[in-house]
């Protein structure tokens, strides 16, 4: 039969940002595939050259938009690394706060957008109804909903408004008792079980033939291999929480994990807000001369675990007031790219925008 | 005094009743516009707020639709690069008429935060024509809904006619099209 | 801690006694970093891959225009004993060709595409390094390169907004700048002549 050529265009419903998947079908299974990125471009490395160590701050939460504090811990942590400054002890478990607050707002987000391509549209709006009340909180802490330029090298830019643990513990507590019925609306729900049991298979081979890490790596391969376990940053050996795997790589069972990751990040959040200190929250670098100031030369990565995998921050210095490279590790660079090109051909059409969503594709942080 | 028993009634013109079905359709058209769903830049996370219970524009009226043919308005959210700019020109030539564009965030108004970027473009109204546009880098979900508002308050005034401007001048687009883009249709193996 | 110090010795072990190295970098305990000749990249990366290192997490490089050279750089991590790798190697500037390592990590091929489209450098064994992948007929130099000036290819290409000048330019703001320099020097003065 001949092959039809059809976009799964960035005009498209069920696509999650805007990159376009060109397939190449036979009837209803994909026989050919292979994704075009390249339409979120910015040149940021380019343009983190061009502005000096501070200025960067406001350009780095824009590479990863659903999930911009993993960009500034990443820088933060380069830039200290290289300074050799250590942030103060309460900046640590604030930045922890945050990031898992993050972690939780993502992992609903993608909870959520499975609902769009099944047609199960109930699951999107519980979803999003409980995500803007973390954007609330987060206006509430940092100032701005999304783009938070909070967590700076040096801690963070200032210190928790009085009675925000109120609020926090009150959210928390909320989409704890609603965790059950999250449940029974999307992954116990057989209508959708139908379409994500043993289908888009994750074998362990394919995992380090590709260079998956994340969620990807953990259902598969079956070990907690997960960066704020092996290599703790920022208080995370200072808390308990468990990692989750299974050893069954499909659909089902890597969303069971995003699941179960939602439960670890809020008993962190409680644990974090009571052990917390008091104390100083940033350390004044080069007072009065922040546009002159200068960063020792180095070649450092940092790596920080986003909710789809290791995301690092290649940074190099000379010395001088700019960067002098600074590269972005995509986390899903690997399953985007080679993923979509080698292991998306053998599903079928309607398959496809599932397959991006469960893999966890997210096209601004391949294009930069 | 002149009574009405006596008189003919005014008949009148084609256009005057052609204008007066048109004004009976905006008045359908502003309280049911129906918009594209295209997420084209980092502004788009400000979307599902708006599109689901937490600010609901389903109040409004609008709803998301899935094909170009038949929706109201294009959504621009943010910036546009130069290879997403050529597919949202083809989508704006196929849907149908009458079209309104919306501009999301500072970098349609004059590039926001990439202005000195090699890959994305400085002012999108020499491109396509825009109606509103709603500044901020994000705007708030309350801004985006008070962009909808003013652009079917601008419906209501007949002020809103980037349709009309882009067919009577569209040598001038193309021309700009063209001098920044170099081709608008893409050729090459998978596109033919 | 002292299992990571562990892992760190036994990288430098295994790499000073087979290989040349030209630096080598301790950044802390999970970081490690060699500078290595071009000619040794490829069999150091099969070695670290038998040794356990087979994941590869990314491949770049840096210009420097003033030693002319680039410098490539790959980084790997293995979950079970874990160091992330820096190997970085410098190679000529105005022909830069490294031989491609797909064979070895097959996940690099897309790095390697994108790699010559920012920076120029070849990869011959790669089959399409040489498509385009994030640009679209582009018609001007590799971006990243340091000769490359992004502002004014938009200013060239990109026409931009005009604004009015219809703000007004005050004829005494003279008088405060002299003000401000003379009390800066006041204080300057009065604190011994250091800044604080």
């Amino acid at each position: 039969m001949k092959q039809m050529k059809l976009f799964l265009g960035p005009q498209h419903p069920g696509m999650h940002g805007n990159a376009s998947v060109h397939l190449y079908v036979d009837g209803d299974i994909i026989k050919k595939s292979f994704l075009l990125p390249g339409m979120l471009h910015r040149g940021f490395e380019k343009g983190m050259e061009r502005h000096t160590w501070i200025n960067n701050i406001s350009l780095i939460p824009r590479v990863c938009v659903v999930e911009p504090d993993i960009n500034e811990m990443a820088f933060a942590m380069g830039t200290e690394k290289l300074l050799g400054i250590v942030a103060p002890e309460r900046a640590h478990w604030i930045r922890m706060i945050i990031l898992e607050l993050a972690r939780l707002s993502i992992h609903l987000m993608a909870y959520g957008g499975l609902g769009g391509p099944t047609g199960n549209y109930t699951l999107m709006y519980h979803a999003h109804a409980d995500r803007n009340s973390i954007l609330d909180i987060f206006e509430q802490i940092t100032g701005h909903r999304v783009y938070h330029q909070y967590i700076v090298p040096g801690g963070v830019r200032k210190d928790l408004p009085v009675g925000i643990e109120k609020d926090i513990h009150a959210f928390i507590d909320s989409l704890e008792s609603r965790y059950e019925e999250y449940r029974d609306l999307g992954i116990e729900n057989p209508s959708i079980v139908a379409r994500i049991k043993d289908t888009i298979m994750l074998p362990a081979d394919v995992v380090w033939e590709l260079g998956v890490t994340g969620i990807g790596m953990r259902s598969s391969v079956g070990k907690p291999y997960d960066v704020r376990k092996v290599m703790p940053y920022a208080r995370y050996d200072q808390v308990e929480f468990e990692v989750p795997t299974s050893d069954y790589s499909d659909a089902r069972s890597r969303i069971d994990c995003k699941l179960k990751e939602i439960i670890q990040s809020i008993s962190i959040i409680r644990q974090c807000l009571a052990k917390m200190p008091e104390g100083p929250v940033r350390v004044p670098l080069g007072r009065g001369q922040s546009m002159r100031w200068t960063v020792p030369k180095g070649y450092v990565y940092s790596p920080v675990e986003s909710s789809r995998g290791e995301f690092g921050y290649y940074m190099v210095s000379n010395g001088g007031t700019n960067p002098w490279r600074v590269g972005v590790r995509g986390a899903s660079y690997p399953q985007g790219l080679l993923g979509v090109e080698k292991y998306l051909p053998g599903t079928r059409l309607d398959d496809a925008a599932l397959w991006i969503d469960t893999m966890g594709v997210c096209s601004p942080e391949i294009d930069r | 005094m002149k009574s009405t028993k006596f008189t003919e009634p005014r008949k009148l013109s084609k256009e005057e009743v052609d204008r007066k079905w048109w004004e009976i359709g905006d008045f359908f058209r502003r309280n049911s516009l129906w918009m594209l769903m295209y997420c084209t830049g980092c502004c788009a996370i400000e979307l599902p707020p708006a599109m689901t219970s937490a600010y609901d524009m389903e109040r409004l009226g609008m709803g998301p639709m899935a094909t170009p043919r038949q929706a109201d308005i294009l959504l621009i959210s943010g910036y546009l690069s130069v290879k997403s700019l050529r597919r949202v020109i083809y989508t704006y030539e196929q849907m149908s008429e009458p079209k309104y564009v919306v501009g999301l965030g500072s970098c349609p108004i004059n590039g926001g935060i990439y202005h000195d970027s090699h890959a994305v473009i400085n002012q999108l109204d020499q491109y396509i024509p825009v109606d509103t546009y709603v500044a901020g880098c994000m705007p708030n979900t309350e801004s985006v809904m008070n962009g909808f508002v003013d652009l079917m308050e601008q419906i209501r005034d007949k002020t809103a006619k980037g349709w009309i401007k882009y067919k009577e001048n569209n040598e001038w687009y193309k021309k700009n099209q063209k001098a920044a883009l170099g081709e608008v249709i893409i050729h090459d193996e998978f596109h033919e | 801690m002292m299992n990571s110090m562990n892992n760190v010795e036994f990288l430098k072990g295994l790499m000073n006694q087979n290989f040349k190295i030209v630096e080598t970098d301790v950044i802390d305990q999970y970081q490690v970093s060699f500078v290595l000749k071009q000619a040794d990249v490829l069999q150091a990366l099969v070695t670290l891959r038998n040794a356990g290192w087979i994941q590869m997490s990314y491949l770049s490089a840096v210009d420097w225009p003033d030693e002319n050279k680039i410098e490539v750089v790959y980084i790997l991590m293995n979950w079970e004993r874990p160091v992330h790798i820096q190997i970085r190697t410098k190679i000529d500037r105005n022909d830069p060709v490294m031989p491609t390592i797909i064979h070895i990590y097959p996940g690099a091929k897309y790095y390697e595409r994108e790699c010559h489209e920012f920076f120029g450098v070849k990869f011959p064994g790669n089959p399409d390094y040489q498509k385009q992948l994030i640009l679209e007929m582009w018609d001007d130099m590799p971006p990243l390169r340091k000769d490359f000036d992004p502002k004014a290819y938009s200013d060239r290409k990109f026409t931009k907004r005009e604004y009015n000048e219809d703000y007004l330019v005050l004829s005494d703001q003279n008088d405060k700048k002299a003000k401000r320099e003379a009390r800066k020097e006041r204080a300057e003065s009065l604190k011994g002549g250091q800044k604080i």
